[in-house]
């Protein structure tokens, strides 16, 4: 994994390495520098394997974070391949002439977290979320909350308590709070 | 062909003797992973029905339900999780914040009921097949959504501060008090232990929408002396955070601190509305005996309702034990003077230097008032008696540290022995380090109590930062003698404390007269529970009065005693510590309040 690393490096300016465990590692890649990456790890470095794709929406930095994950047979590694992208213009080249697999992967995150693929094959599908019309689930700001209160209706008898008021009625219910400020016009 | 070609088929043989990999009736025995998310358990000795798991619950399927058998007590609302299992989609999140670790899942994924309703149900309380599995879905220690480390506190290192009064504690800056309300839960346990009932989540909230002026003002719906509790209070309240039960309980006390210091004084009136009260409307007046916690509280609630209120205060100046008792490094003076100059302002008068029963009489007090409210505190020493505690070397710890505030010096010995393990007895050993280090450049005091370390009534951090400034802590002796040679004194021999308390939990210490010690010293100062001075009571009216156990003036849930026009509260009757004389005063000037309106 060293002479690997090594070699990127000197593809990569400044290529920064996280190693999670022996066997994981992970590296950020450029967007415009993906495409060329992926097929050099895949032809050259042996990671002939991708295990699969993910998106972690990181709303604080108004980017996604997309993952590819790859595998090497000869030295049992898993090595992460993770490319930040704009949120605002949620778009990524699709991969899929490199592991055409990678369609259903495309088609999945284009559903969950609105990010497009333009030409991976089939992507506007719907993935599971058939006649979804909300925005995208896994981007954080869908209030699933909020999304499940107005969906599905109150099941009769359900009722709560607030911890907060039913210890006050338990245990000193006649205590009051700071009497009302006088006010000399009354 | 080759030999492995014809031998490599008998490898299936090679597992023909083992137990199968297989499972027999794969229809009926078919366990979940061992971390498989499957149906709920809830450990109720563990739950403390704080209802994170319903907040959390993003379908909605979680509501807090009264379980009989679960009493609602401090730290601990009673109520359970009831679990929709028509809503659950099973993400494990309220498993993951729940704070006590009493929330977790089965591997068991399988049941069938013919009742829909049935899958509406309480873990924990109803019976299902699923309680006792060891398997199942609990929360990674590497995850938590909960941060369960407090925001270090910033505090002046021992070196530079043992030979001054100087405030240890600094304070939160903004960042860390925005940090460590974060940390809050918002479920509102702590509510019900504060004995003045603050609404703690409210303020904790306000921190963290940067609105102070908002928290300044929930602060004082429950309590008007902010500045001295976000110092010195016990906080009772973080003894049943919901933090505490897996890390550190939220630092309630240092972010009221935050709050009430981020106000300038000249600001007060115009943050809490009240630029219009500098003249009592009422015609009524209330006299109120002794300036302490107990006092003002019940000074600033009746002045805020129009009332004419008059403080008659023994000592030369406001704050009671807060004062007087506290030392400086504690709770610095002006701080008081903060808390106190707002509530004179709003035209309360304080009366100092004048003692009820000597300076002016308790029934001239009643002729000339509507009504009276007595907070006269715990001022006088108690001693234990022992041969040679008599000597004129012998102090009590009050009578020291009140002499200290007032500005006096005192006779400083080189070599001192303190007696008791509380927090009084941590603020007079620390007191006498700093002056012995003033006066000598050195410290010898050792502080010595029947208790031992683990159950030392006193704060953790007092004594960890007693031993930081030099002094001896050395817990679990009962003095029994102090030596004397030529009317002076050589010092204290104490035996083995064996326990404090018998079986009924009554104070019934135990010694072991064969393990003895001796610790020199040529003077020996006394910090074994405090008195209450109650003289200025007379015959007349103690016999309208009822008292209770260890003289104690017995009073209704309102501090209104058997004279319906005398309030009694504070230490003498709760406590003894400021919040519960705070809330006191409270109630009583409320109470009193009602009485004068009738």
């Amino acid at each position: 994994m060293k002479n690997i690393l090594k070699r990127l490096n000197e593809k990569i300016d400044d290529l920064v390495v996280v190693k999670q465990r022996d066997d994981l590692y992970f590296i950020k890649v450029k967007r415009e520098h993906t495409d060329f990456i992926l097929r050099y790890l895949k032809l050259d470095e042996n990671f002939k394997h991708l295990d699969f794709m993910q998106a972690v929406d990181y709303i604080e930095n108004n980017q996604f974070q997309l993952t590819y994950m790859l595998y090497n047979y000869e030295i049992k590694i898993n090595l992460g391949i993770n490319v930040m992208i704009d949120r605002e213009k949620a778009e990524m080249d699709s991969m899929h002439r490199i592991w055409p697999h990678l369609w259903q992967y495309q088609r999945e995150i284009h559903e969950m977290y609105g990010i497009n693929f333009p030409g991976s094959p089939r992507v506007d599908e719907s993935f599971v979320l058939e006649g979804w019309e909300e925005m995208p689930p896994m981007r954080r700001d869908f209030d699933t909350l909020e999304y499940s209160k107005r969906t599905f209706y109150p099941r009769p008898g359900r009722s709560t308590n607030d911890p907060k008021e039913y210890m006050k009625e338990k245990l000193y219910h006649d205590f009051a709070k700071s009497p009302k400020i006088r006010r000399d016009d009354e | 062909m080759k030999l492995k070609d014809i031998l490599s088929p008998f490898n299936v043989w090679e597992r023909a003797a083992k137990k199968p990999w297989t499972i027999k009736d794969p229809i009926n025995d078919r366990p979940g992973a061992a971390n498989y998310r499957g149906f709920h358990k809830n450990d109720f000795d563990k739950c403390i029905g704080c209802g994170s798991c319903e907040e959390i619950c993003q379908n909605d399927a979680i509501d807090l339900v009264p379980v009989e058998g679960q009493e609602t007590k401090e730290g601990n609302s009673g109520l359970r999780p009831r679990i929709d299992y028509g809503r659950c989609c099973w993400c494990g999140l309220c498993v993951d914040i729940c704070p006590t670790g009493a929330l977790t899942m089965s591997n068991d994924y399988t049941w069938v009921a013919d009742d829909p309703e049935d899958y509406r149900f309480i873990p924990g309380a109803d019976k299902t097949k699923w309680q006792d599995a060891t398997k199942g879905y609990k929360r990674d220690e590497g995850i938590a959504l909960i941060n369960y480390d407090r925001v270090k506190m910033k505090e002046i290192e021992p070196e530079n501060r043992d030979k001054s009064f100087i405030e240890i504690v600094k304070g939160y800056n903004k960042d860390q008090a925005m940090k460590e309300a974060e940390r809050c839960l918002e479920c509102g346990i702590c509510i019900a232990t504060c004995p003045a009932h603050m609404d703690i989540p409210a303020y904790i909230a306000a921190i963290r929408d940067d609105d102070i002026e908002n928290a300044f003002r929930i602060l004082y719906e429950t309590n008007p002396l902010p500045e001295i509790c976000g110092r010195i209070c016990t906080h009772k309240c973080e003894t049943v955070c919901a933090l505490h039960h897996n890390g550190e309980p939220l630092a309630i006390r240092w972010l009221k601190r935050y709050i009430a210091d981020q106000i300038p004084k000249d600001k007060y009136m115009e943050v809490l509305g009240t630029e219009h009260l500098a003249d009592p409307i009422l015609d009524r007046k209330v006299a109120i005996i002794g300036a302490g916690p107990a006092g003002i509280s019940a000074a600033y609630y009746l002045a805020i309702m129009g009332y004419q209120v008059k403080i008659f205060e023994a000592l030369p100046d406001s704050g009671g034990m807060t004062r007087y008792g506290i030392p400086e490094y504690r709770l610095p003076y002006d701080q008081i003077e903060k808390d106190y100059d707002y509530i004179k302002s709003l035209g309360v008068e304080m009366q100092f230097s004048t003692r009820v029963g000597e300076d002016i009489s308790l029934e001239e007090l009643h002729r000339d008032y509507d009504a009276v409210f007595a907070g006269t505190g715990l001022h006088l020493g108690r001693s234990t008696r022992i041969p040679g505690s008599d000597n004129k070397r012998v102090y009590f710890a009050t009578d020291l540290l009140r002499e200290v505030s007032l500005g006096n010096e005192i006779d400083v010995a080189e070599k001192i022995v303190v007696i008791g393990g509380g927090n009084v007895a941590m603020d007079i050993t620390r007191t006498l380090a700093r002056l012995q280090n003033i006066k000598y450049g050195k410290v010898d005091v050792l502080t010595t109590s029947l208790e031992t370390e683990d159950i030392m009534p006193a704060d953790r951090e007092e004594v960890v930062e007693a031993r930081e400034e030099k002094a001896v802590i050395d817990p679990g002796w009962g003095p029994k003698e102090i030596e004397i040679s030529d009317g002076k004194i050589k010092g204290l021999h104490v035996v083995k404390c064996l326990s404090v308390f018998d079986e009924d939990g009554r104070f019934n210490p135990k010694f072991d007269d064969n393990q003895r010690k001796f610790f020199e010293a040529d003077m020996i100062v006394e910090s074994i529970g405090q008195g209450m001075d109650l003289s200025y009571l007379s015959e007349e009216i103690k016999s309208g009065l009822k008292f209770g156990p260890r003289g104690r003036i017995q009073v209704n849930k309102n501090f209104q005693s058997d004279l319906k026009w005398l309030f009694v509260g504070g230490d003498i009757i709760q406590g003894p510590d400021v919040i519960h004389g705070v809330a006191n005063g409270h109630v009583a000037a409320r109470a009193i309040d009602q009485f004068l309106k009738k």
